[in-house]
């Protein structure tokens, strides 16, 4: 109990009661009254359909919401099993709402889905986002039973995306992330995780909830400590995922900054780790994978190219000092290509990527303006993408997204190398 | 050849003699002083440089702009060679004023309390001009990255306009802190910066009133007529 002496005392006291539970899933939530109604039904119909002899925890952990979330949670409740060809649960399923304490942030809400589950010896546990639409009752099966019955440690999430979603993660985490720790783990960001009670407890062991780790970094921290840590990982193909639209003013400058932060501090933190790691090998996958018709999207390509060039003509300087000159040679010569003919190939962006890690390790420059920097190159580099592939299946753009990780692998060396001089 | 004309020569020698014989140790005091001094200064510049390499402050100048800043101003010189060299003057200074005061001359040594008295504030004007110049750097750097990434027109004249407005505050504040014509300064200054503010707003309102209507309408109606990406960055 003294391992966990800093849980708010009204939750122990409910944990009391509970005593212990085979399956927990928590849901991190701040201001989803929307949306977390469904998530929460999903989560009771997943407990039903799935684990009806098991005990189970339903927490939700909110940063102090002020649109009624937590009211919705205690409200939310299947009605009718039948309607979804399940019985009604053997055994009662509990639901706890309760606020963290701590740093703002996703990593602190999880910290205590970590506590909780040590608390109660949970044998499996999942987090789902709260602003889920796509999620059903099948997530909770394929982010639980690869750990409850299966063995495995740690669940990452498997999307049908469409061919240009997800590309910080397509250009940077995903193959940054393989080539670092030689685990394919194909959405290392994801969001929706299952884990054993073993890896929760090895997560509380780190003392990083005062860092960035506990305000936006805790996807990727979580799949790199399982990696690092030696645990069994999978993956589950969960469909679609559909969110609640996000704040269409989000600075996308401030959220690039934040996720490729959170990879470079680690690559600091597990330095003797990934120096080791050579090639990469793939994960087992669970669920049942399929593809779909891509609608076509709108993309302004004309603008991404447009802040790509500002950058080149107003930061070059501070690019020549965070590149190295070969480096920094070639981007000047894409940026005086014309429109049509703009490429930023792949070898220049890996090697753009390694500069930048390098001089994140080295602090060349304050590392704030050093990721903002970033923004324009990243730009320039999806706007080479969407442009390379207007005509491209999703089994074409996922060839060249393979063509990318191992371009990743193949220049490690470039990356030791720059890391060490 | 005993005379009034000798007595006084001789007189005058004999003071002469008198005033060599007190000057002379007190001149030799001095020099002392002075090569003690030049010697104390050069083993604390020795020792600041190499306290300062190890204490990685070239990185942190780097980091934080201040390399760049010594760079425009055609010092080409290391950080921690300038703090060097400037710890190196400063006690040179200190210990030729110290000399000086050796000889005894009451001119010297009423300009010699001056000067030590006056120490401290070119110390914190030098202080303030320094963190001026770092403020204004980081913070001109962090406006243009913004003005960039939020594809905004003529980024690098709004970095600049942050970076002059923060020099011109320092510039002002050092010299009060100089004391050097307080009143004009502080006039000087708040004449300075509202005619920046008019500039601009005259420049903006009447003499680049097209411009002005083209950034504005570029920066509000085109961007409403763009429609965001339709696609998830994350």
């Amino acid at each position: 109990m003294a391992e966990n002496d800093w849980l708010p005392e009204p939750l122990r006291e409910q944990l009391k009661v509970i005593g212990e539970v085979d399956i927990l899933v928590g849901i991190p939530s701040f201001n989803s009254a929307q949306t977390i109604g469904h998530v929460v039904r999903a989560v009771q119909a997943g407990f039903a359909k799935y684990f009806p002899r098991e005990r189970t925890l339903l927490i939700n952990s909110d940063g102090g919401s002020t649109d009624g979330t937590p009211e919705v949670v205690r409200s939310a409740s299947i009605n009718d099993y039948h309607t979804i060809l399940a019985t009604h649960p053997l055994r009662p399923v509990h639901k706890i709402i309760t606020p963290y304490h701590g740093i703002p942030g996703k990593g602190s809400a999880l910290r205590l889905v970590f506590g909780v589950a040590r608390e109660l010896k949970a044998k499996a546990c999942a987090v789902v986002d709260s602003d889920l639409r796509s999620i059903t009752p099948e997530w909770i099966d394929l982010l639980i039973s690869p750990v409850y019955r299966e063995g495995f440690d740690f669940v990452a999430p498997l999307y049908h995306r469409h061919k240009y979603d997800g590309t910080i993660t397509n250009s940077i985490v995903y193959p940054l992330t393989r080539a670092l720790y030689g685990k394919r783990v194909r959405q290392p960001i994801g969001g929706d995780f299952g884990f054993s009670g073993r890896l929760a407890e090895h997560y509380l062991a780190h003392d990083v909830w005062h860092t960035d780790v506990a305000r936006f970094g805790i996807d990727i921290w979580m799949t790199t400590m399982a990696i690092t840590g030696g645990f069994k990982i999978c993956q589950s193909f969960l469909g679609a995922k559909i969110h609640a639209a996000k704040d269409p003013g989000a600075d996308l400058s401030a959220m690039l900054m934040q996720v490729v932060s959170s990879v470079f501090s680690l690559m600091e933190a597990h330095e003797e780790h990934w120096k080791r790691v050579r090639g990469s090998q793939p994960v087992p996958t669970f669920g049942f994978e399929y593809t779909v018709g891509l609608e076509p999207i709108r993309v302004n390509v004309d603008r991404m190219v447009q802040i790509f060039r500002t950058g080149l003509r107003e930061l070059g300087p501070l690019w020549e000092t965070i590149l190295t000159p070969e480096t920094f040679r070639e981007i000047k010569r894409i940026g005086h290509t014309d429109e049509n003919s703009f490429r930023y190939p792949s070898s220049l962006w890996v090697r753009t990527i390694y500069d930048y890690a390098v001089a994140y390790h080295k602090a060349l420059i304050n590392r704030e303006h050093l990721l903002k920097s970033l923004m324009p190159l990243y730009l320039g580099r999806i706007a080479s993408f969407v442009l390379e592939t207007p005509e491209a299946d999703a089994d074409e753009v996922e060839r060249l997204l393979e063509d990318l990780c191992q371009e990743y692998e193949r220049m490690k060396p470039y990356l030791i190398q720059q890391w060490e001089s | 050849m005993d005379g009034p004309f000798t007595d006084a020569v001789m007189t005058t020698l004999e003071k002469f003699y008198e005033g060599l014989e007190q000057f002379l140790p007190n001149l030799l005091a001095a020099l002392v002083i002075i090569a003690i001094g030049w010697l104390v200064a050069w083993v604390l510049k020795r020792l600041i440089r190499r306290a300062l390499v190890l204490a990685r402050f070239d990185q942190f100048c780097d980091t934080t702009g201040a390399s760049q800043v010594l760079a425009r101003a055609d010092i080409r010189a290391a950080p921690s060679e300038c703090a060097g060299r400037f710890a190196f003057w400063i006690v040179f200074i200190s210990f030729l004023m110290i000399g000086l005061s050796a000889l005894n001359v009451g001119v010297i040594d009423r300009l010699i309390a001056e000067f030590f008295m006056y120490l401290p504030k070119i110390f914190a004007a030098l202080l303030i001009l320094f963190v001026g110049f770092l403020i204004g750097n980081f913070l001109s750097r962090a406006a243009l990255l913004a003005a960039v990434n939020a594809n905004m027109p003529s980024p690098r004249a709004i970095s600049l306009v942050v970076k002059f407005l923060i020099a011109i505050l320092a510039f002002a504040m050092a010299l009060e802190q100089l004391e050097i014509a307080t009143s004009i300064v502080t006039a000087a200054f708040i004449i300075a910066f509202g005619a920046v503010m008019l500039g601009l707003a005259l420049a903006f309102g009447l003499g680049g009133r097209d411009v002005a209507r083209r950034v504005l309408e570029k920066q509000f109606l085109e961007k409403k007529e763009q429609e965001p990406d339709e696609f998830s960055h994350i």
